[in-house]
């Protein structure tokens, strides 16, 4: 893998508005083969399922035919004719934006009736220009698209949020208009030069939060934003399984321990192992327990110790759901995923050796192969979070 | 006095067999036994790999002692009669 390459981070969060069970916020992002990352953000007209309806269909829309390097004026006319028209307001409407970032840091960017995203350098927000076109394609009103393109370095990011955003607070005495954008803008700043490592998740998740405080902690609107961060990747080690072999115990264990990134190990029998071979003790830490995932170890050293099998279904289960980020769910395995989402490019170590316990009928169905869930938990990683990983097994 | 050393299994076959009940043991115990106990987890003990039908997870340790199959009464009935 070439590590000096750029690695561009995505990550969302999102608050539906207040008593809707789905949003009309819709974010999506994929990666095409040649891998450059494309993502969307788009805003349904109306909320709940009938804007959900509207925005998933423009999302997955652009998504395509982004990737497939579709004339923008042409996907973003076919876009607005094909979008099912709304039986009280009689337009079929879904605002959207578009980012195609490609591997060497050029990205463009379509966007449509959003309000404009945030671009920050290292010395701040920037102003990006852009070119306006006019896609004559809708009876009711005048449509245009504002078109950007740029270059993207290490340190840069982009901030992309719906209305929801830049609306909250709406009719607050301190914010009659809403929070509006300059402010929204100003905010980001703030915050990044506060935390200048601060990551796409983080951010996001602060900023979804503020504007949550001025609907006073009840959405007016689906709140949404998307942050894509461009940075030296960061590398998490996670550690599996005992090896087939004995005699691997030590090169896995110095593996672990020479690693430059952050560690984890997954495996009450492998952390014993390593304990062993680098005569580091390890325990496991009962203070916090949780009905279905055993409690983390602690080890110096590691950052994060838990049990094995249970612990990295739970983690297959949440990263193919997504539900991990809007739940109080706490334990060994959203620990992990933090760490997972926190970094960028990912590396399993895999010992293959079978625990014969986990083999008795009487044990639940859920617990798995080792093998089948890594490879379950890879493709989300590399597909749903657009991490970058390697598999090794030991 | 020493203290009574409990050692809950967390590894995957206990925690699934009933162990993860078993870290609650001490909400179930007097005052008079937590005096004298000290529970502590453990990555697993290695036991559930030489199962019968006569020794099942979960385990706990006391002190040396090993128990399959344990409960939170089980683990209670053992350390009234010590």
């Amino acid at each position: 893998m070439n590590e000096s390459s750029l690695f561009f981070e995505v990550d969302y969060y999102q608050i539906n508005k207040s008593g809707m069970s789905v949003a009309g916020d819709v974010f999506l992002s994929t990666r095409s083969d040649d891998g450059s990352i494309v993502t969307v953000l788009a805003d349904g007209l109306g909320s709940g399922i009938k804007a959900n309806v509207l925005a998933t269909l423009t999302a997955k829309m652009a998504s395509v035919f982004v990737l497939n390097s579709m004339d923008i004026r042409k996907s973003a006319e076919i876009i607005i004719d094909t979008l099912p028209v709304c039986s009280e307001r009689k337009i079929g409407y879904s605002t959207f934006t578009v980012a195609r970032i490609e591997p060497d840091g050029n990205a463009y960017i379509i966007e449509y009736d959003n309000p404009g995203f945030v671009f920050l350098s290292n010395n701040g927000a920037e102003k990006i220009s852009y070119e306006r076109i006019d896609i004559k394609s809708s009876p009711v009103k005048k449509n245009f698209i504002n078109y950007y393109s740029l270059h993207l370095e290490r340190g840069n990011r982009l901030v992309f949020f719906s209305d929801g955003v830049t609306q909250s607070g709406m009719g607050c005495a301190s914010t009659p208009l809403g929070w509006g954008s300059a402010n929204t803008g100003e905010y980001i700043e703030k915050l990044v030069r506060s935390d200048p490592g601060i990551g796409a998740g983080k951010l996001s998740r602060s900023i979804v939060a503020q504007a949550l405080a001025h609907d006073i902690y009840k959405a007016h609107d689906d709140i949404t934003c998307e942050v894509i961060c461009c940075r030296e990747p960061r590398k998490l080690l996670l550690a599996t399984g005992p090896s087939m072999h004995s005699d691997k115990d030590r090169e896995m264990s110095e593996r672990i321990r020479d690693f430059k990134g952050c560690r984890i190990i997954c495996g009450g029998t492998t952390s014993q192992i390593v304990s062993r071979e680098l005569d580091v003790e390890v325990e496991v830490d009962i203070s916090k327990i949780s009905r279905d995932i055993p409690p983390k170890s602690v080890m110096k050293g590691i950052d994060l110790v838990t049990e094995g099998i249970l612990t990295l279904c739970r983690i297959a289960e949440l990263l193919e759901s997504g539900k991990f980020r809007n739940s109080d769910e706490s334990n060994a395995a959203t620990e992990a995923i933090a760490l997972m989402m926190n970094n960028d490019i990912i590396y399993f170590l895999v010992g293959t050796r079978i625990n014969e316990a986990h083999q008795d009928p009487s044990m639940p169905r859920e617990i798995e192969i080792r093998r089948n869930i890594i490879k379950k938990i890879i493709y989300n990683l590399e597909n749903k979070y657009l991490k970058k990983t390697e598999l090794q097994f030991i | 006095m020493k203290k009574t050393r409990i050692t809950i299994c967390t590894g995957t076959a206990c925690y699934v067999l009933g162990g993860a009940n078993l870290l609650e043991l001490e909400d179930f115990l007097s005052d008079e036994m937590k005096s004298r106990i000290e529970i502590t987890g453990s990555a697993c003990l290695g036991m559930c790999k030489a199962a019968s039908n006569d020794s099942k997870p979960p385990y706990v340790k006391i002190d040396d002692e090993v128990i399959h199959s344990a409960t939170i009464q089980k683990i209670i009935a053992y350390l009234s009669e010590r």
